[in-house]
């Protein structure tokens, strides 16, 4: 999770400095195109954060893009009332 | 299927995406009102756009502008309750809806206070 990053300190002597890493970008489970409204934090940041701030309220929010949502909503309506 | 006053329809977008409106007025070429009603289908009464509606072969007799009340009894006289499975709200809930009073708005005074 850390990244180890090398510094050269102004004694001339280099240190490794531990960097935090950031998690991937969370994307569409159809398109794979990144989602909006869903913030790229650890697990356990995520947790702290209110439920609205995690992923946005719409059905399949944090998991679906919206343009993938409303073509899977339009074809189940066609397919179910023809 | 046109969208005319009536026609029951499926939001595709928004908050509300995946919940069933019915269309009470077309407010212009690009927008009409629509409303569930909230208690029913959890879809407030409210102007939506035509691109975020997805049309049912299903339309119920209401006269323009109607209130949720009247759509909600064309809803058991068309029985769609079944076809759609909605759960009918009971007297008590519809009495509940009626009697939540909106919190009024906080007014300007807090700010004088500061000054």
């Amino acid at each position: 999770m850390m990244l180890r990053v090398k510094k050269r300190t102004p004694t001339g002597k280099v240190f490794i400095h531990l960097k935090k890493r950031k998690p991937r970008i969370a994307r569409c489970a159809i398109c794979k195109k990144p989602l909006h409204a869903v913030p790229r934090k650890t697990p356990s940041e995520t947790r702290k954060l209110p439920k609205t701030k995690r992923r946005p309220e719409r059905a399949y929010g944090g998991y679906l893009c919206s343009n993938c949502l409303k073509e899977l909503l339009r074809e189940g309506i066609r397919k179910r009332f023809g | 299927m046109p969208l005319e006053i009536g026609r029951v329809c499926m939001k595709v977008a928004g908050r509300e995406s995946g919940r069933y409106c019915v269309v009470l007025k077309k407010i212009s070429d690009a927008f009409v009102l629509v409303t569930g009603p909230k208690i029913l289908t959890g879809v407030k009464r409210r102007k939506c756009n035509i691109e975020h509606l997805e049309a049912l072969p299903y339309n119920l007799e209401i006269k323009e502008d109607a209130s949720d009340e009247e759509v909600i009894s064309a809803f058991e006289k068309a029985n769609l309750t079944k076809k759609l499975d909605l759960k009918l709200p009971s007297a008590a809930e519809v009495k509940a809806e009626k009697e939540k009073v909106k919190p009024e708005k906080k007014t300007k005074e807090k700010k004088e206070k500061k000054k």
